[in-house]
């Protein structure tokens, strides 16, 4: 994407200027969305993304600047600016002349698309959509669909003064389908958007239709569910999208960002046991074509597998570039950025919950009176005292050990190491679902794990 | 090529190509300064923007933007947003016509003042928080500055520009008393880098967040509650701006459909957005069409008066638009909120119930669609007309409407919050009964 050359000399130039370590990190992007509402497209857009950002170490001091003008002008003017935000000027390192030696590395392609964003016309995508709503009119009380499509392909160069350079291309394509259903019960909704790094072929993982009637089934569940009950209760939390429990309740407590600054209540925990002995819990930056997979981290490291959590006992922490420096911990391929406007910081990328060996129908035997929650919708965290919520989608009462009456707007709030205390069983239906997670270096695509699973107590939030 | 130059390269083009064409570039310029244990930590400073565009061709509009400013790139956008246009089945679509809206800054020297400056406020703010008993871990201590300048033309003779922006000091800690911890956070914000003070800023993080320190469980049960505006202006914007938005009532989203004339509010509910607002932290001189800024009333004494249209909302429901269109270089046309309040009341009585001082999860736990919620919140016990202590792990629900219409008194003093695409301004909010999950 740039030349070698003046990636070598920008990045001298900063060491030159007095930096530990110089990073640079160059990015375009192609995205395409599509918005269809009850057979009428709505919104149809593109675009081009294109930027860059420098990162400078002083010790533990970071400076960053980012622009769009990836010329040789604005490279080394960005140089110039963070040299003189620091107000370093004058401190010269000898180290910083003569060419950097790089180690390319580009990527061997284990994520590519097998039908590349733009291999089908406009046309084909509107076809997809349109089957796609057509699967949700499932009953005269759904009374509007819509369908979306995102595309985006991502090209990433990261180099640094350490003689990193890494190339990466991520093509993610994600179909959303909301169904709105009207009755007795008012409006209620319901939704399913998978979502996977591949490009068109994800139509053939998940038939359009398909995910349309998930949609309007879930709405139709909605309608005649009745207010969820409120206090605390044992709650069985479906697989798949349920892992966004995990996601909140411990995923961002275990990310350097604020672990190394303490703020995190897991912070200094490594070798304890900090969850119940059922729990494994792992991020995976390589699964194959997972939503939230990359070769390379936005530092340019090589992503791996990380075992957080192993039979309930802290074993390692995500960790980042800084986070590294901070606390002593090994760099994990865990820095990620929502794009060129932020600073990489220590991030999840598609993080789950083992299985065990038990069948899902031995968590529900025990509970006298409790929520299944089956769906769910996304979640919240403060790391520093591990207060979390998340919402439920698709919920039921559990009577007796068995699923009865659909409940909604039942959200779980909680204190993270509490309720990873009281999980009491996993059972043996490891799934995966896609989502969009936000933090401190913006949003980004992740996947959520886990098979089904039994907590003892957790405050249930609904109709009092 | 500089955004004016990329602008008038695309008029031009789209005129040869007998295109209507709108297009909107916005260019930032951000600072801001973290400061941890006694030393800046990090410093970032940007320029960045995009050109977005609206085509409309035969009543089919489409969408593109780039960030790339080559003709190259320019060139595929047009190409690209005629295509999308094309495949809109419904026609209808149109550019406002238009006139010159002049060149504002709303800004003026505001930011001006050298670096040493603006970290000196940063490390003040973070020293000041350290150097509290209470305060566990000082997550960001920091100033950030933001400065914006917005190009807007079309063929349809639509030109103007303005140039806003703000400073803010924020801070996010922990605050530790025996064994209980909460994180909380604190952002003030001014037009004005002069008008920051980092003791003002320390403190009211300090009382905030110190008071809800040894918290106890909450009862499950219906209690009278007391909605601060960190609570209330949030729940405002993301459910009751999204059912008074035109577009989401013509999407057949809103429930307020069908209701305009009728009470849909406690008659002591009056809900305004007023753009002109001197110092307005999101006022504005226009919107994203071009359409010049004025005062709206929405809801009046509980009755809902108007919705909040953008041209091609006001034409699809046969009314004039409000003013309230938005889009960002890289977005879709839109209905947002310059600066939202609630008129405040003449005051309110604490008697007995839940101050709610914060929610959380909102994007997960409401639901526009139905006004439906069910909240994590933070809060304190209100007994015999006074705070009794600090009450957590509680959920409130409820409906959206259904509380606007319970509401039973209101503060006599607005606080501002910046949101997504504006800022809310909301008095404490007295509400007679909502329901609370606990232990």
């Amino acid at each position: 994407m740039l030349d070698e050359a003046l990636v070598s000399e920008v990045l001298q130039k900063a060491r030159a200027g007095g930096a530990d370590f110089a990073e640079l990190y160059v990015e375009r992007w192609q995205r395409r969305a599509l918005r269809m509402l009850s057979g009428e497209v709505k919104e149809a857009t593109s675009g081009i993304d294109y930027g860059g950002g420098l990162r400078l170490f002083y010790g533990l001091e970071v400076v960053y600047a980012y622009t769009n003008d990836l010329s040789p002008e604005g490279l080394l003017e960005l140089v110039e600016t963070l040299v003189r935000l620091r107000g370093s000027a004058g401190r010269v390192d000898e180290q910083g002349r003569g060419g950097l030696d790089f180690r390319k590395a580009a990527a061997q392609g284990l994520h590519a698309p097998r039908v590349p964003f733009s291999a089908k016309d406009k046309r084909y995508r509107l076809e997809r959509l349109r089957e796609a709503e057509a699967g949700a009119w499932l009953a005269p009380e759904i009374k509007q669909v819509q369908t979306q499509l995102l595309e985006w392909e991502q090209e990433v160069l990261v180099a640094n003064s350490e003689g990193v350079w890494a190339e990466d291309r991520r093509v993610r394509t994600r179909l959303v389908v909301t169904a709105i259903a009207q009755g007795e019960g008012g409006m209620q909704t319901g939704t399913a958007g998978p979502g996977l790094s591949v490009g068109l072929e994800l139509f053939d993982r998940y038939p359009p239709a398909e995910v349309g009637r998930r949609a309007a089934q879930q709405a139709l569940v909605n309608l005649r569910a009745r207010p969820a009950p409120a206090g605390s209760m044992p709650v069985v939390i479906g697989n798949g999208f349920g892992g966004v429990l995990f996601h909140e309740a411990l995923g961002h407590l275990l990310e350097t960002t604020s672990v190394a600054r303490k703020t995190s209540v897991l912070a200094d925990r490594l070798g304890e046991e900090v969850a119940s002995p059922v729990v494994t819990y792992i991020d995976d930056g390589t699964t194959p074509h997972g939503f939230g997979s990359s070769e390379f981290d936005d530092e340019g490291r090589p992503t791996e597998r990380t075992v957080l959590i192993e039979k309930g006992v802290l074993k390692s922490y995500m960790v980042d570039r800084w986070g590294s420096l901070l606390t002593g911990y090994r760099p994990t391929g865990s820095g990620r950025r929502q794009d060129y406007t932020f600073a990489p910081t220590s991030r999840m990328r598609n993080t789950f919950i083992a299985p065990s060996t038990t069948p899902k129908e031995k968590l529900f035997e025990g509970v006298e009176f409790g929520l299944y929650a089956a769906d769910m919708g996304g979640g919240q965290v403060r790391p520093g005292s591990g207060e979390y919520n998340f919402a439920v989608k698709e919920g039921y009462i559990i009577r007796h050990g068995r699923i009865e009456e659909p409940v909604r707007g039942a959200i779980l709030v909680g204190k993270g190491p509490e309720s990873i205390r009281r999980i009491v069983a996993v059972s043996d239906d490891l799934e995966t679902g896609p989502g969009m997670c936000g933090s401190l270096s913006g949003s980004l695509p992740v996947e959520v794990g886990q098979p089904h699973l039994l907590i003892s107590e957790i405050v249930v939030g609904g109709q009092a | 090529m500089t955004f004016e130059e990329a602008r008038d390269y695309l008029l031009q083009k789209a005129r040869a190509m007998g295109l209507e064409v709108e297009v909107l570039a916005t260019e930032h310029r951000e600072l801001s300064v973290r400061a941890r244990e006694g030393r800046v930590e990090e410093i970032t400073q940007a320029r960045q923007g995009g050109i977005g565009l609206r085509v409309v061709e035969g009543g089919r509009t489409g969408y593109a933007y780039t960030e790339e400013l080559s003709p190259a790139a320019l060139d595929w956008a047009l190409e690209e947003a005629r295509e999308n246009a094309r495949l809109q089945a419904e026609a209808g679509g149109f550019l406002p016509q238009g006139g010159p809206l002049g060149q504002h800054d709303l800004l003026g020297e505001g930011l001006s003042a050298p670096l040493e400056e603006k970290r000196q406020k940063a490390l003040a703010l973070e020293a000041e928080l350290r150097a509290h008993p209470q305060v566990a871990q000082v997550g960001m201590g920091g100033y950030t500055e933001r400065e914006s300048r917005t190009l807007l033309a079309s063929t349809q003779g639509v030109a103007g520009a303005f140039r806003t922006g703000y400073a803010v000091l924020g801070v996010s800690a922990v605050m530790r008393q025996g064994e209980s911890l909460k994180q909380g956070w604190e952002l003030d914000f001014s037009r004005e880098f002069h008008a920051l003070e980092p003791g003002r800023t320390a403190q009211a993080f300090l009382q905030r967040t110190g008071r809800l320190l040894g918290a106890r469980p909450l009862k499950t049960g219906r209690y009278r509650a007391y909605l601060e505006p960190r609570a209330f202006g949030p729940m405002l914007v993301f459910l009751g701006w999204f059912m008074l938005s035109a577009k989401n009532v013509l999407e057949g989203k809103s429930p307020l459909a069908g209701r305009l004339g009728q009470k849909v509010a406690s008659d002591l509910f009056t809900l305004v957005d007023d753009p002109t607002l001197p110092g307005g932290l999101a006022s504005r001189p226009f919107d994203a069409e071009g359409t010049e800024a004025r005062r709206t009333v929405l809801i009046e004494q509980g009755v809902l008066r108007t919705f909040a249209h953008n041209s091609e909302t006001a034409h699809r429901m046969q009314t004039r638009s409000t003013g309230h269109a938005s889009r960002s270089y890289n977005g879709v046309l839109g209905v947002a909120p310059s600066n939202l309040l609630v008129e405040p009341g003449s005051g309110v009585r604490l008697e007995q119930g839940v101050i709610i001082a914060e929610v959380m999860g909102l994007h997960a736990g409401a639901n526009p669609i139905s006004g439906d919620f069910s909240l994590q919140a933070l809060g304190l016990w209100v007994e015999g007309g006074e705070v009794a202590y600090p009450v957590e792990n509680f959920a409130v629900s409820g409906n959206f409407l259904e509380l606007l219409a319970q509401i039973s008194a209101l503060g006599s003093e607005l606080e501002w919050q910046p949101t997504m695409a504006g800022a809310v301004g909301t008095p404490l909010v007295e509400v007679a009964e909502l329901s609370f999950a606990g232990a």
